[in-house]
């Protein structure tokens, strides 16, 4: 399995090496936006780094972790080699160069028009056609999760698949609806409209197949964090996972819930009217259902690890539990993250609300805190997790591990949520110079330090990281060997068909995706909207 | 557990009722959102179910909980340029050729044959946006720009000869792309480069650098006379030139103290960027 | 330390997974419940308003023309006002409202993608190109807000933002074609 390491290892050090490049940019950031930092900077300075840092945080970032991440669990959770080698590093090398072509663009000022792009705002093409590349790479991992998990089953015939790996097919499966959204958008507006064959976007249908791709990502982004709560977090604990079937059907409702939602992106524009707005925001609600299932699942299982190690009374397990293993303290910290961060997407997701904190600063404090937050930290804990597997090689000290954990949610806690307050003050986004004349945004100021502050905290955490995954390569101490998942309480002997393979619920998310998004869609092909004259900007 | 002998049963029951649940959610949502929710706030604002529904479904303009007001229909606009794509095929189809032609006859007297004018009261042209010229001799042409001597020139120009001529005047030499603002007050290079949020001056470069992503229309300043420059954010300021859409160019340069209109003027015409 | 926890039966898991799933349930339905009850008693609602307007040509059209902008009483008594997004400017700068009567705002972009927010209210809505962005709404209290653009529209987006004045209803004296600007001080 030896090529399998280094696979998985190519993938985990781009990512993590986007993830550095991105947190100096952020800080910079943070900084311009301050008092302390006003007047410098070009908005052309500005924009080119909000571009490359969205871009690396979340297309680079999360893609290719987990797709390091997810090799990794198809050969560990199913015990067998990896099927077609050959075809996940090819996938990988185009997705290098395809990185390459996005960020070399960005970085020759050709493509500042975020992560999120906003035509008629109109990019390189370069930049454009890397991203489509490294979606292609993606789905190269994709089909190959789904090949891995058909093998093995033809091998397991009537077995459950592991629950790591069926997680992790459910999460390819749920990769390869998302990006439909952006394929189209990008290959029928963008790409003719880079390349000069077409001078005008139809704009509203744009937005709308965007708002396709954009929530389902934050899912495929979040869905290792929770592969890690219910597989890796009781084993580290010393536990056992309380129910198996709750695992699965918590990724199910993940796959079904995170796509026919994302008009609730939309709720402010005018290109849709409230009916299709409320079907999305009450399908919102549903998706808000299996994190508050895990809720319970995962603390049911370390009440079991805290209390097999002596912890007595209605609390005192929790003390009881290896604190001092980062992936515990991992999931505490990510879980106390969450708390606050799904908090803000019920209210983000109650329109009367949303009409308070549209485009401002809580919309960049909630992701910062959910995704950065919540999802990157278990990417850490994942990572210092399963290095020595691939390194052959064992931390020689857990401290710097902690510290570095500490330091991301203390940042983390200390940059986002006076960000939110100040978005409930009405702080806008994406803004390169604040005018610091002006009284009330003058009173914003402090706060705004306060948040810098927070930021070059995650700084430091990020690079400390860094560190500590280079230095378990010179390690030592050789690895452990043990296992990396925990077990049911009581694992299945055999579970239903419908929990153990894909196809009625591939059934069912087109059926959702036709009556969430059929309208909507539609209605842009009867009637497109006048369309609007593409803005360069190479 | 179920016995072994009967996991199809299990199974089936697996697939029906959780494909129930989820169809009969969507389907509840759709009940809510397109039938009862908007026909209710439409009793409430004396709008019938039918056109309530049209509205919550964005078939008819409005909202379904509130009248929508009746439109007011009038006057004169600034300028009648608009930028479809039959414009701007127009524009790709342009022949220098014969707006050299034509530039021989007309324009040369003033602007010079390489677009570098004989007086600093004229503009420069070499090297300007194709688009720019045309708009502005459109607006000659239509009386939304007025100049006791463009006005009857562009009068008896067509549509095609004034984007050829543009074509043109764009295709002559272009200015050094990549200036360094040596030797400019940072007062000036600020407001270029940063603006005054402020002021609502957003910065010179977001609309006239190449490459910004702002209007189309937009014209180089870079080379430009300096005299030409000043004149014309004074008649912007003072409303007397109003062909600029929305007042853009009109609600920046009524904002500009006169000492920075001739130093953005003077940094332009040394070619800065 | 042995594993004991093989002995905790099944169906224990199942009721308390049940249970909590039941919770999980009502929190779903209390939700989705708050937000259909103040959409039937309370008309609260995502702006809704699909008007499309071809931004190519909003500078010709009659109502969104220049000198058609900015805040009107009509005949009947309804206030709208009438503002253009546009890169990098709001136009008219400052909108003057009245405190305590239903305002509907209308926004067209002619270019890119706006947004706006009144600080201190819940207006808040995207400005497409291609659309007319409305939003309904009552002023409660007096004074000067901000109106900011909220969505990148490119270089000079932030330095995008307009005033909104909020007049006391005596303050409010609309001219001859019904027009109300703002009080200059």
């Amino acid at each position: 399995m030896r090529n399998t390491e280094r696979l998985c290892l190519a993938h985990l050090w781009l990512a993590f090496a986007a993830f550095v490049g991105a947190a100096v940019l952020g800080a910079w950031q943070m900084w311009v936006r301050s008092p302390l930092g006003a007047h410098t900077g070009t908005p052309g300075d500005y924009y080119m780094s909000v571009t490359a840092h969205g871009v690396a945080m979340a297309y680079v970032l999360s893609t290719f972790f987990i797709m390091g991440f997810g090799y990794f669990v198809a050969v560990t959770a199913l015990n067998r080699p990896l099927p077609g080698k050959g075809w996940a590093w090819a996938g990988f090398v185009v997705g290098v160069i395809g990185v390459l072509m996005a960020l070399v663009t960005i970085g020759l000022g050709k493509a500042s028009v975020l992560y999120t792009f906003y035509p008629p705002l109109t990019a390189s093409p370069w930049f454009y056609l890397g991203l489509v590349v490294v979606v292609l790479a993606s789905w190269v991992w994709c089909v190959l999760m789904l090949v891995s998990l058909a093998a093995w089953k033809r091998e397991n015939p009537g077995r459950p698949v592991p629950l790591a790996m069926f997680a992790t097919v459910a999460n390819a499966v749920l990769w390869l609806w998302t990006t439909v959204g952006l394929a189209v958008e990008l290959f029928y507006q963008v790409l003719p409209a880079a390349l000069g064959f077409v001078q005008t976007v139809d704009v509203g249908l744009s937005r709308t197949l965007f708002s396709w791709t954009l929530h389902a990502i934050v899912y495929f982004w979040l869905i290792p964090a929770y592969i890690a709560f219910y597989t890796m977090v009781p084993r580290a604990a010393g536990g056992r996972l309380y129910s198996d079937t709750m695992g699965r059907l918590t990724f199910i409702f993940f796959l079904i819930y995170s796509l026919p939602v994302g008009l609730h992106h939309l709720l402010m524009d005018p290109e849709h009217g409230n009916s299709f707005k409320f079907i999305q925001v009450l399908l919102t609600a549903f998706v808000a259902a299996p994190t508050v299932l895990t809720i319970f699942t995962i603390p049911a299982s370390l009440e079991i690890a805290g209390r097999l190690r002596g912890g007595r009374g209605v609390f005192g397990w929790i003390l009881a539990l290896p604190w001092d293993r980062p992936m515990v303290l991992a999931a505490g910290l990510s879980f106390v993250m969450l708390f606050f961060g799904g908090l803000g997407g019920l209210i983000n997701m109650a329109y009367g609300m949303n009409a308070m904190i549209h485009n401002t600063a809580w919309v960049t404090a909630h992701f910062h805190l959910i995704y950065g937050g919540t999802s990157v930290i278990m990417y850490f804990a994942i990572a210092y997790e399963i290095w020595p597997r691939l390194t052959g090689r064992q931390h020689q000290s857990l401290a710097p591990l902690r510290w570095q954990l500490w330091l991301w949610f203390v940042g983390m806690m200390v940059m986002t949520l006076p960000w939110h307050w100040l978005g409930l003050q009405g702080q806008w986004r994406r803004v390169a110079n604040f005018n610091y004349d002006n009284p009330i945004i003058a009173s914003w100021g402090p706060l705004v330090i306060v948040s810098l502050a927070g930021g070059l905290v995650l700084l430091a955490s990020a690079l400390l990281f860094v560190r500590n995954l280079a230095v378990l390569h010179r390690s030592v101490l050789p690895a452990p060997t043990r296992s990396l998942y925990a077990l049911a309480v009581d694992p299945p002997r055999r579970v239903p068909a419908a929990l153990n393979g894909f196809g009625l619920w591939n059934v069912l998310v087109l059926v959702v995706m036709l009556l969430a998004y059929g309208f909507p869609i539609a209605q842009f092909v009867v009637a497109p909207s006048p369309s609007a004259i593409v803005h360069r900007t190479e | 557990m179920a016995e072994p002998s009967e996991p199809r049963a299990v199974d089936r029951l697996w697939r029906i009722w959780p494909s129930v649940a989820v169809v009969a959610i969507v389907l509840t949502g759709a009940l809510l959102g397109i039938l009862i929710i908007p026909v209710v706030q439409g009793r409430s604002a004396g709008i019938d179910a039918f056109t309530a529904i049209c509205r919550a479904l964005g078939i008819l303009p409005g909202s379904p909980a509130s009248p929508q007001i009746p439109n007011r229909n009038p006057p004169t606009p600034v300028s009648q340029v608009v930028w479809t794509p039959s414009v701007l095929q127009i524009l790709a189809e342009a022949k220098p050729e014969r707006g050299r032609a034509k530039v021989q006859e007309v324009c040369t007297a003033c602007h010079g044959e390489q677009g570098v004018s004989v007086s600093p009261e004229f503009p420069n042209l070499a090297g300007q946006s194709g688009t720019a010229i045309y708009k502005q001799l459109n607006d000659y042409h239509t009386g939304s720009r007025t100049n006791p001597l463009m006005t009857d020139i562009a009068k008896a120009l067509d549509g095609s000869t004034i984007a050829d001529v543009a074509a043109y005047y764009a295709g002559q030499p272009m200015r050094n792309p990549n200036p360094y603002t040596l030797g400019a007050p940072d007062a000036i290079v600020q407001l270029v480069e940063l603006g005054d949020p402020n002021r609502n001056i957003p910065p010179c470069a977001a609309c006239h650098r190449q490459g910004a992503g702002g209007p189309i229309d937009a014209p180089v300043l870079a080379e430009q006379r300096q005299e030409y420059l000043t004149s014309q954010l004074k008649m912007f300021a003072s409303g007397q030139r109003r062909n600029d859409v929305y007042g853009r160019m009109r609600a920046i340069a009524a904002k500009l103290t006169d000492s920075e209109i001739d130093g953005l003027a003077a940094y332009y015409r040394a070619g800065l960027r | 330390m042995s594993d004991r926890s093989h002995e905790i039966p099944e169906r224990w898991i199942l009721h308390t997974e049940l249970l909590w799933a039941f919770g999980v349930g009502v929190l779903v339905a209390a939700t989705i419940s708050i937000i259909v009850f103040t959409a039937l008693t309370r008309n609260i609602n995502p702006p809704s308003n699909v008007e499309r307007v071809d931004p190519k040509t909003l500078h010709l059209s009659g109502e969104f023309a220049e000198q058609n902008l900015g805040t009107v009483v009509a005949a009947d008594g309804t206030v709208t006002a009438r503002i253009i997004a546009t890169q990098f400017m709001f136009a008219p700068h400052c909108i003057a409202v009245p405190q305590r009567r239903p305002v509907t705002l209308r926004f067209a972009s002619p270019d890119v993608i706006h947004g706006i927010l009144i600080t201190g209210t819940n207006v808040n809505t995207m400005v497409v190109p291609g659309y007319v962005a409305q939003v309904h709404t009552e002023f409660t209290r007096t004074g000067e807000l901000l109106m900011p653009c909220h969505e990148y529209c490119g270089l000079g987006h932030s330095e995008m933002w307009a005033n909104v004045q909020v007049l006391p209803a005596a303050e409010v004296k609309p001219d001859r074609d019904g027009r109300v600007t703002c009080a200059q001080h």
